[in-house]
């Protein structure tokens, strides 16, 4: 009996004008849509490539240490045209300095060719399936009951021999199968236009982060099409049915999720945690001078730092404590006292080191309670709404939320440890060709690449488990309360 | 007769559920954009008068013309508008001051000859929110209730209108008797048009309202004027998709059908559109250069002026050197052999005076100076020309992209809002003009000061060339920007005309499709 029920249902559902038009609708808007993403894609891969190969050739054209310039850049995630998240907006480059630990602030934006250009928000394949399919969702819905109800066919259904909960799954089951088709049909077309793409590869793990997609669209579509149910057993009119969806879609979907993050502001004044955060660095640099200051009262060397009197030819830069020195040639009376400016180099680099570690704490602190919180807590406030869990839970899939982009600032924080154990392994602090390249220029060949891989798929999932999870609970609740109130109703 | 259809359209709306829940909706948001604007607007206008006082203050406290030549005019910020409330997303994509610091640079030249740049104009980033962490919203302004709820709203009102009575008969009877189809929709129309904008209006007031106790929002003669505008320009939106929502109604005779081919028709034209046809068009254009391009571009041109410079630098001071010959020979003699030295001192002793002489006159060369000057010059010169080449082959991509986006109505109306409450790109355009005018004038105010002190060499880029007469803060030529009326009125007029036009092609296409269709 439920099988017929279910074959009935569908076979209502494919005919209807509404199905084929947001079929339509969708297939358009996501192969529109996929082309200028991959496109966009492409671009960003072009760029990836070259400016990691300028940063390449930029950092091994110094010639001593304490010239080198090293920045590394964020690789385009593939699957960011599913669910954009962050990363488009955050910046991509970062330098990696052994005298400052990089936080998520470091993370400089400035490789953007048009910033301008975000001013069309760009629309990923999720925002598609948020937007039209929990619309066709509710439109299966809102006259599921009521509609049956005035026509009268509800009173034939139940004289049959079959339970109000096998008449409600039936329905419930054949619409969700309905649903499933154009979701299934997009991500189809999109895999044959990634396929035809040559600068996309993608890998199981990525099939598996695609398969929690799915699944969480379909939990996520089935909220929408329960909320229509609740509504449709709770009315007798199909026509405020409809009404009632249409609104609650509207508050859902476009308003509360935009509303709550520009109207509530829980995190309140960043002033205070910033400007303690300035003193505490303030006070550890003045740490740093002090102990230089006890250093250079039992060294030889004479004059001011970072030069003394130290007499060369050749190039120095500098940009707030940090000096970059390369001395093609050293006068001959300053040569005695060379062993000693080693000595010094030694030592503040050591010092610069273990502050920047202190401060690299600090600011991380600062982050967490500040900017961290306050969109975590946008987010928390935003999830209300089963629009914003699925794209937070979409985002946490594909690792484009903001764990995924401090996974990325943990990588590049690991890959500056990596180069202090370079350097320390060369003993590069306390050499000659820290400052000079009078005895030959540094040979770079041996320095260590960087990586940044995306993490493990478990990972992705558990980070996506609490947002899929609350919208599988609303699932359960709200088909609870349509079966509680369908069999108490009067038909 | 036609009377009689409008009232009793309108009181079958105002009795309806559609109409309550918008009421609700409306007034909802349109409080929560009204107090919003309270609590962030006091913040956002202190800030720019701060920045405008420092701005000010640090241009005043520069009395050399030379110092003022090397740390330019200032940052000149833009002005935040009085009607932020109403159009506000697209300024967080925007820059809000003309000009940045880039730094500066010194160079030394042959035998410490040190020249300093001057200040060229670089443009800020656009985005400066790319640290933001928080989640991407869209701003609840009066765009966004305007281009997402009275276009969903007017179609909710309308699906039904001809397709629900033709389905229940009563379009039948109501033709039966003596009123043209014409009357018919026209009725409808406005009743429909009425129903609409009651609950929109009624929201407008409780917004200006609450917007009225705030005393940072001083609104004016010319910013009721633009409110008024706005209001028209949104009733002109609505009235849109009334007329077709009664097209597609008056084509089908399905209610459901013609609700489903309407959110379609939303969906693709209000919520997609805007952006998918605006990244979509970006597709074809020419690539702006990316940063390693424009890098080398420029290192490319500025390396080329300054080996001309260093040439033309050495060739003077060999020129220089040569006179100086015999003073090199003593110096050298002073080294080697002390007693040589002295004897060639007392035979030339005349010449050695001479071209020692020759020598501290030679500091102050003019032409040197010329070359100096032009060399710094040049530099700003080119810097300038290529940051404002970069600007405009961005900004060309987005009026471009917002040319094809026009194919929606929403981004119409979105754009003549914006234009009307001075924000948005069309704003900004004149923002930069106004900008690079202050840019001309203070240049000009620089010469023309030099020119007027005689004692001055009359050479604009290098200390030594330029007047050093201190100069009275009075004199200095200061950025103010402003909002004028005729500016925001003749920026949105292309958009108002376009919705004009898109009014009439869709009533003309209600009318005919209901008059050709079967009752």
């Amino acid at each position: 009996m439920l099988h017929t029920l279910i074959r009935q249902e569908i076979l209502g559902h494919l005919m209807s004008a509404r199905f084929l038009a947001a079929v339509v609708i969708t297939l358009l808007l996501v192969v529109a849509n996929t082309v200028v993403l991959i496109d966009a894609h492409e671009n960003r891969v072009a760029s990836y490539s070259q400016q990691a190969k300028v940063h390449r050739e930029k950092a091994v054209a110094a010639e001593t240490y304490s010239e080198l310039k090293l920045f590394v850049e964020r690789p385009p995630n593939p699957l960011s045209l599913l669910s954009a998240g962050l990363e488009k907006r955050l910046g991509t480059t970062v330098e990696i300095y052994h005298g400052e630990v990089p936080t998520i602030s470091s993370v400089s934006a400035r490789n953007l060719e048009n910033p301008y250009l975000n001013l069309f928000s760009q629309i990923d394949l999720v925002s598609i399936f948020q937007v039209v399919l929990s619309l066709l969702a509710l439109l299966f819905a809102y006259d599921a009951i009521a509609g049956d109800w005035e026509s009268g066919t509800l009173r034939l259904v139940i004289s049959h021999p079959v339970g109000r909960g096998a008449i409600l799954l039936g329905k419930y089951i054949a619409a969700m199968i309905c649903l499933l088709l154009p979701v299934l049909m997009s991500l189809l077309i999109v895999m044959l236009q990634l396929s035809l793409a040559s600068s996309i590869q993608l890998g199981t793990t990525d099939f598996l982060r695609i398969g929690g997609i799915v699944a969480t669209t379909i939990v996520y579509l089935s909220v929408f099409y329960l909320i229509g149910l609740l509504i449709s057993t709770m009315t007798r009119r199909t026509a405020t049915s409809l009404m009632l969806c249409m609104f609650l879609w509207v508050v859902l979907v476009l308003v509360y999720p935009n509303w709550s993050r520009f109207t509530l502001n829980p995190v309140g004044d960043m002033r205070p945690e910033r400007q303690s955060a300035y003193q505490q660095v303030e006070q550890i640099w003045e740490e740093v001078d002090r102990e230089e200051q006890r250093f250079l009262a039992n060294s030889p060397l004479e004059g001011e730092p970072p030069r003394f009197n130290i007499g060369y030819s050749g190039s120095s830069s500098s940009s707030g404590r940090r000096y970059g020195f390369n001395m093609t040639k050293v006068n001959a009376d300053s040569e005695p006292s060379l062993p000693h400016f080693q000595d010094y180099q030694a030592f503040i680099g050591t010092t610069h080191i273990r502050a920047a570690e202190k401060i690299g704490l600090i600011n991380e602190q600062r982050w967490a309670r500040t900017s961290i919180r306050q969109a975590t807590w946008d987010e928390r406030l935003m999830k209300f709404s089963p629009a914003s869990l699925y794209t937070f839970a979409t985002s946490a899939w594909v690792g484009t939320d903001i764990d995924g982009m401090l996974d990325f600032v943990g990588a590049v924080q690991a890959y500056r440890q990596i180069l202090i154990d370079y350097l320390h392994d060369k003993d590069a602090f306390a050499s000659r060709r820290w400052f000079a390249s009078d005895q030959g220029a540094v040979d770079w060949w041996d320095l260590p690449q960087f990586r940044f891989a995306p993490v493990d798929v478990s990972e992705n999932a558990q980070r996506a488990l609490m947002d899929v999870s609350l919208l599988f609970v609303m699932n359960l609740v709200l088909f609870m309360v349509s079966f509680l109130i369908f069999i108490k109703v009067e038909v | 007769m036609i009377k009689h259809i409008i009232q009793r359209e309108f009181f079958d709306h105002l009795n309806s559920l559609r109409f309550a829940l918008t009421v609700i909706i409306m007034a909802a948001l349109m409080v929560t954009n009204a107090v919003v604007h309270l609590q962030s607007h006091p913040d956002k206008v202190r800030s720019y008068s701060e920045n405008v006082a420092g701005d000010r203050d640090t241009l005043q406290s520069r009395t050399d013309l030379y110092e003022l030549l090397r740390k330019g005019p200032g940052k000149l910020y833009k002005q935040p508008s009085s009607l932020t409330f109403i159009a506000d997303s697209s300024d967080a994509f925007l820059p809000d001051r003309g000009t940045q610091n880039w730094g500066s640079w010194s160079r030394t030249v042959g035998f410490g000859t040190q020249v300093k740049s001057i200040w060229s104009a670089d443009y800020p980033t656009a985005n400066p929110n790319s640290r933001d962490l928080r989640p991407k919203a869209t701003k609840i302004d009066w765009v966004f209730i305007i281009t997402y709820l009275l276009s969903f709203i007017p179609l909710l009102f309308t699906f039904d209108a001809l397709s629900g009575e033709r389905e229940n008969g009563t379009l039948r009877l109501c033709l039966a008797n003596s009123i043209s189809r014409p009357a018919l929709l026209t009725g409808k129309f406005l009743g429909t048009l009425i129903a609409v904008l009651i609950p929109f209006y009624f929201a407008v007031l409780l917004n200006l309202a609450v917007i009225s106790t705030d005393t940072w929002t001083q609104l004016g003669a010319a910013d009721w004027g633009r409110l008024g505008m706005i209001l028209l320009i949104a009733s002109g939106y609505a009235s849109i998709f009334i007329a077709v929502g009664l097209m597609v109604s008056g084509g089908t005779r399905d209610t459901r059908v013609s609700l489903v081919v309407l959110l379609i028709i939303w969906v693709a034209l209000v919520v997609f559109m805007p952006s998918t046809l605006g990244t979509l068009s970006t597709k074809w254009m020419s690539p702006v250069q990316t940063a390693h391009q424009r890098e080398t571009a420029r290192r490319s041109a500025l390396d080329q002026i300054n080996d001309d410079f260093q040439k033309r630098m050495t060739d003077k001071q060999v020129a220089k050197s040569q006179t100086g010959n015999l003073l090199n020979q003593f110096m050298d003699l002073m080294k080697t052999s002390p007693k040589a030295a002295e004897k060639l001192a007392k035979e030339k002793e005349a010449e050695l005076r001479a071209a020692m002489a020759n020598l501290e006159s030679q500091k102050a060369d003019e032409e040197e100076l010329r070359i100096k000057a032009e060399f710094v010059n040049k530099d700003v010169e080119i810097r300038e020309r290529l940051n404002r080449a970069h600007l405009q082959a961005q900004l060309a991509q987005v009026q471009r992209a917002r040319v094809v986006t026009r194919f929606s109505p929403a981004a119409i109306v979105q754009y003549a809002l914006e234009s009307m409450t001075g924000t948005g790109l069309k704003r900004h355009l004149q923002f930069l003009d106004s900008v690079h005018l202050h840019m001309r004038q203070f240049r000009n105010f620089i010469t023309e000061t030099d020119r007027a002190d005689t004692e001055s060499l009359h050479i604009i880029g290098i200390p030594e060339g330029m007047s050093k007469k201190p100069i009275s803060p009075q004199a200095l030529p200061s950025f103010a920007d402003k909002i004028t009326f005729s500016d925001t009125f003749n920026a949105a007029i292309l958009d108002m005309l376009l919705l004009v036009g898109l009014l009439g092609v869709s009533l003309l296409g209600a009318f005919f499709v209901f008059t050709r269709s079967e009752v």
